[in-house]
């Protein structure tokens, strides 16, 4: 069946008792048992291992995604911890896009470093770059693409080949495109992973995260880490984003069409520098970006003249966008990395990796283009 | 509707359409110290399926004129004067607890008149624990607090019920102290008078079920198993999770049941 | 399970059923409009009342049904029917009943909406009021017309905490066949169960202390189940076949919770006030704790009371259960657990010494609100009634002086030290 189909009703089944249409929201810890013989007869114990209500999202994404397996966090953030304590352990070495989001680059270098974790962040936009940085304790590939928020693309496909040679696990962030756009798991990665904080949910609603995997090897992984670690969604969070997802196709696609349009705008704005927006022909990567995924998605960057505090000045001034940090939601956010998503990564780091000074990330939302565009040319006229 | 039976008023309900005796009659028979209320979901689902049906309240219960009738036998001649009152025709009927009885001896002295019996919860006999007869007698709330705390399993004592926002207990309650002035403690002392349930038994020709209710602590499985011996092959079947009330605690299952047996024995156009 | 069970357990237990499919010990929250039929002859099923089960979220729905039967259980009733608010349940168990040219008679003692809905909205719809003094038995019985076809009051009386006379009301119903409504807001069902003395229905305002956290607004109506409505011609809705339902005859059909589906089936259906699944389930929780809240409720309430009643800046101090109050045999009687949390009580000094306290108390929130787990407190004649003068102050019950207070489950010795602030403003301002 087809994308649309399966995003309204993959993993959802009418409630057996009631009937009720959409699945009920089990705010429950724990699950009675029928006897001890029949323990676990129906497949729930304890919230933290297991949750109805969690669990059909995790059939939904499961599907969407074409994997075999779907484990849901409280956040994207603890989605990409569990991933790194699945695959990796002390002694072991990772390679992570040098684009990645600051958290993923502090979860590394802060954290998981602790414990005996080796990172090489690699320019995974250039796959020969992935393949030297490979080690003999290389266990894990992690990429994000397009990375946040320098919208650079890496080949899902060349590097998922790599991975395979080295038995790495090739591990890819598609929280920008979602599977509407782009299917890591087809191209040849082993796991893609989500923050569905932003298109599942939507709506700025909830925070969560999600971890599909192909092999039952790796489920089976991942889920071992959601049961000890215990870094799990709340049925009220995996409720609200099994609503949001009903509408992913629509949203990615009136959010992407008005992308374009404002990317086009930017571009042709006297007062703009430079934009990014893998649907452009003027993006260094818009042939692969075409090639792996069937749309370009919601996100763009751009830099007005003047730098620095031209970008303030505009993100200051700009009516109907809103200053916040989030991404992927109805509503259309600004953002200035340098000082916000990004403020973690080191200045030099940040300037080896493409994320300038003057880069103001843009999340289109789901408002009118007509007037998304009206409110950037009324605060460039301020700049 | 109301209707006079040997000049006095008796109330029956109807499921909600009116009584056409050219139909195929069902008719339901409630417990001890209960009323018609007890059958109205399954009475309600006969009622659309274009049978005639009958929930009649026992002389000396909620709606009918009393007095309460002192014998099982008094009351399936009356019963009988109620279908003669009435002309109803190919008659199931459908009976719990003490209800069963009833059928019992009317089914057997009036063979001509029905189709099918279904026993709901019942044994051949029903004899009355003592402490609950004297409590019915000098401590009516205490008997009513007894027999619902027996009848209803866990789910009752739970206040959980078919129908969203209806206590089932708190309901059956209202029911029986509106009755237990003599009603009660009448109906238990027939229950617990009546012995003819082996020969009434025998004498049944027509199709029988009998429903059993897995947890049923006032019928209990040694007097059901007595009547199930004694009838001519009965349909049988148990609902394991329900106690006594089972048309209440399990009414999907008993309509179910129900509706089976009675379509295909005294099917209706 | 032989007996009937207690408070306490009923409180957490009545009415669930744990969902067969996989056990969920908490009661699942069905946040969804409506509900799949297996089949057309379960549908028509549901519609025609010949099963249970649920069709669409306004008329019923699987995590308020819990609530409901709870309810109904804790209540001693045999059906309860929840509302969007308390209001909303007012307003549904009256027009179920009543129509035009029907008549009210109801207590002078009401919270201000119940007041305002039978004053001013009901009459636009042909229905009157007429309201007497809670104290005046032979006023209720005088106040008794052709056309009445309801009593009205709340057990503990606002603002004057006057106790209605259960049972010498219900007498007076009982005499003239009309049923006897019970606003139960203020006492709950742990308090007293006003079926037990001969009310035919209550209602409740489950924001309040059923509720307990003053996080859900919410309503519910709950049948008695001991209402002859067959006894009279008075009551068509009820005892005359019902058109929308194949011409159903709910009395004959339903018995004692005739009522409550009356409301099911007409008011849910074609006014459609429901409570939201999600509010349920917060009431659900703030249920379980119900007797432990009260209990704490009412413990406070004393200590308070002996604390007010010692104050020197305290004028007055108005309570049902000081033996002072007129109503304290009659709270005994129907409330001998406590007569609830709410004090009223003068400050020395009048408008400005009230107004003083109320400013200068800081953990007491101020608000109009009742019933939360946190004291509230309120002046009315600066606030609620400002805008009416002494005279008609003193016809409301209310004096200048007046605090009202609801008593919250705090440590008592901290809402003490807070009202120990609020006196010495309340004393600097004298001195000045």
């Amino acid at each position: 069946m087809g994308f649309r189909t399966r995003q309204i009703h993959a993993g959802v089944t009418p409630d057996p008792t009631t009937g009720s249409i959409l699945t009920p929201i089990y705010q429950s810890t724990t699950y009675v048992q029928p006897s001890v013989d029949e323990y676990l007869s129906k497949g729930y114990t304890y919230s933290r291992s297991g949750n109805p209500t969690v669990k059909a999202l995790e059939l939904k994404l499961a599907d969407l995604e074409g994997g075999i397996d779907c484990a849901c966090f409280g956040t994207g953030m603890s989605a990409v911890l569990a991933t790194m304590l699945a695959f990796l352990e002390a002694g072991a070495h990772a390679i992570v896009s040098d684009v990645a989001y600051g958290g993923t680059y502090r979860l590394s270098t802060k954290i998981l470093s602790r414990f005996g974790v080796d990172y090489t962040f690699a320019d995974t936009s250039n796959p020969d770059d992935v393949a030297a940085s490979v080690r003999e304790n290389t266990k894990l590939i992690l990429t994000e693409t397009p990375a946040n928020p320098t919208m650079k693309c890496s080949d899902i496909a060349a590097i998922s080949d790599i991975a395979r040679k080295v038995r790495a696990v090739h591990a890819v962030d598609n929280t920008f495109l979602t599977p509407y756009y782009q299917l890591p798991l087809e191209l040849g990665a082993d796991v893609s992973i989500h923050s569905t904080t932003k298109y599942m949910d939507g709506h700025n609603a909830t925070v969560g995260g999600a971890v599909i995997s192909k092999s039952e090897e790796h489920a089976a992984a991942v889920r071992f880490i959601q049961n000890s670690t215990g870094t799990i969604m709340s049925p009220q969070v995996a409720w609200l984003t099994l609503q949001g997802c009903k509408t992913l196709s629509v949203r990615m696609d009136a959010q992407s069409a008005s992308a374009m349009a404002i990317a086009e705008f930017l571009e042709a704005h006297p007062k703009v520098e430079q934009v990014a927006y893998p649907g452009l022909t003027s993006f260094a990567q818009h042939e692969l970006s075409s090639r792996q995924a069937s749309g370009f998605g919601a996100m763009l960057w751009f830099e007005v003249k003047g730098g620095v505090s031209a970008g303030k000045r505009l993100m200051d001034n700009v009516e109907l966008w809103t200053l916040a940090e989030n991404l992927g939601s109805v509503e259309s956010l600004i953002t200035h990395p340098v000082t916000m998503t990004h403020a973690d990564v080191e200045p030099a780091e940040r300037a080896r990796v493409g994320i300038i000074d003057g880069l103001v990330r843009a999340s289109v939302g789901l408002e009118d283009t007509d007037d998304l565009i009206a409110a950037l040319a009324a605060a460039l006229e301020q700049v | 509707m109301y209707f006079d039976v040997n000049g006095k008023q008796v109330f029956a309900t109807t499921g909600g359409k009116p009584f056409d005796n050219g139909k195929p009659a069902v008719i339901f028979l409630h417990g001890s110290g209960l009323d018609h209320t007890f059958w109205g979901l399954h009475s309600r689902f006969f009622a659309f399926r274009n049978y005639a049906v009958l929930v009649p309240d026992l002389p000396g219960h909620t709606h009918s004129d009393g007095p309460a009738l002192t014998s099982i036998e008094a009351m399936a001649d009356w019963l009988d004067d109620i279908v003669v009152a009435l002309d109803a025709r190919n008659v199931s009927l459908v009976a719990h607890s003490q209800g069963c009885l009833t059928a019992l001896e009317f089914a057997s002295r009036y063979p001509e008149r029905v189709r099918t019996v279904s026993f709901v919860a019942s044994g051949l006999a029903t004899p009355v624990n003592k402490v609950l007869l004297d409590a019915a007698e000098n401590d009516p709330e205490a008997a009513v607090a007894m027999m619902l705390g027996w009848g209803f399993g866990s789910a009752g004592q739970l206040h959980q019920g078919p129908i969203p926002g209806n206590s089932m207990v708190a309901g059956g309650r209202t029911v029986m102290r509106g009755n237990t002035p003599t009603a009660l403690v009448t109906d238990l002392k027939a229950c617990n008078a009546y012995g003819n349930g082996r020969q009434a038994a025998a004498k049944i020709t027509c199709p029988v079920q009998v429903i059993v209710a897995g947890k049923d602590r006032m019928a209990p499985a040694k007097a059901t198993a007595e009547l199930i011996e004694h009838l001519n092959n009965p349909v049988v079947a148990v609902i394991a999770q329900s106690g006594h009330m089972l048309p209440q605690e399990a009414p999907d299952q008993c309509r179910s049941l129900l509706k089976t047996f009675i379509f295909s024995n005294n099917p209706a156009t | 399970m032989s007996r009937f069970l207690n408070f306490d357990t009923l409180s957490l237990h009545a009415g669930q059923t744990v969902d067969a499919e996989h056990g969920a010990r908490a009661t699942p929250i069905y946040q969804t409009t409506s509900y799949v039929f297996p089949d057309t002859d379960t549908a028509s099923s549901i519609f025609n009342l010949e099963r249970g089960g649920h069709a669409y979220s306004r008329i019923t729905n699987p995590t308020v049904g819990v609530l409901e039967q709870r309810i109904a259980a804790l209540e001693d009733g045999s059906a309860a029917v929840c509302t969007s608010s308390g209001m909303a349940a007012t307003f549904c168990a009256i027009t179920a009943i009543l129509g035009q040219g029907d008549h009210i008679v109801a207590s002078t003692q009401m919270y201000g909406g119940n007041i305002s809905l039978m004053k001013n909205t009901l009459p636009r719809f042909g229905i009157t009021t007429t309201f007497v003094d809670p104290t005046d038995i032979d006023g209720f019985r005088t106040a008794i017309q052709a056309n009445t076809k309801l009593i009205y009051g709340e057990l503990i009386g606002n603002p004057g905490l006057d106790i209605l006379d259960l049972e010498a009301i219900a007498k007076i119903g009982a005499d003239h066949h009309v049923p006897f409504m019970v606003d139960a807001t203020f006492n709950t069902p742990y308090l007293c169960r006003c079926f037990d003395y001969g009310a035919n229905m209550t209602i409740h305002s489950v924001t309040k202390w059923m509720g307990g956290h003053g996080a859900a607004i919410g309503g519910v109506v709950v049948d008695g189940g001991n209402f002859d409505w067959g006894a009279t011609d008075k009551y068509p809705t009820i005892t005359e076949p019902y058109a929308p339902f194949s011409g159903i005859n709910l009395w004959e059909e339903f018995g004692p919770s005739a009522f409550a589906t009356r409301i099911r089936a007409e008011a849910m259906r074609d006014i459609g006030p429901s409570m939201s699944p999600m509010n349920a389930f917060l009431l659900l929780q703030g249920i379980e704790t119900l007797s432990l809240r009260m209990d704490r409720h009412l413990s406070n309430t004393m200590a308070l009371l002996d604390y007010l009643s010692n104050h020197k800046q305290v004028s007055w101090v108005n309570h049902p259960s000081l033996p002072s109050h007129s109503s304290h045999d009659l709270a005994r009687k129907y409330l001998p657990k406590g007569a609830g949390s709410i004090i009223s009580f003068g400050v020395e000094g009048g408008r400005e010494a009230g107004k003083a306290f109320i400013e200068n108390v800081e953990l007491a929130s101020h608000l109009a609100n009742v019933g939360d787990a946190k004291t509230l407190i309120i002046h009315p004649a600066t606030t609620t009634h400002s805008r009416i003068d002494a005279a008609a102050l003193s016809a409301a019950g209310i004096t200048e002086d007046m605090v009202r207070l609801s008593v919250g489950l705090e440590d008592v010795a901290d809402i003490t030290a807070d009202f120990d602030n609020g006196f010495r403003a309340a004393r600097q301002l004298a001195k000045q």
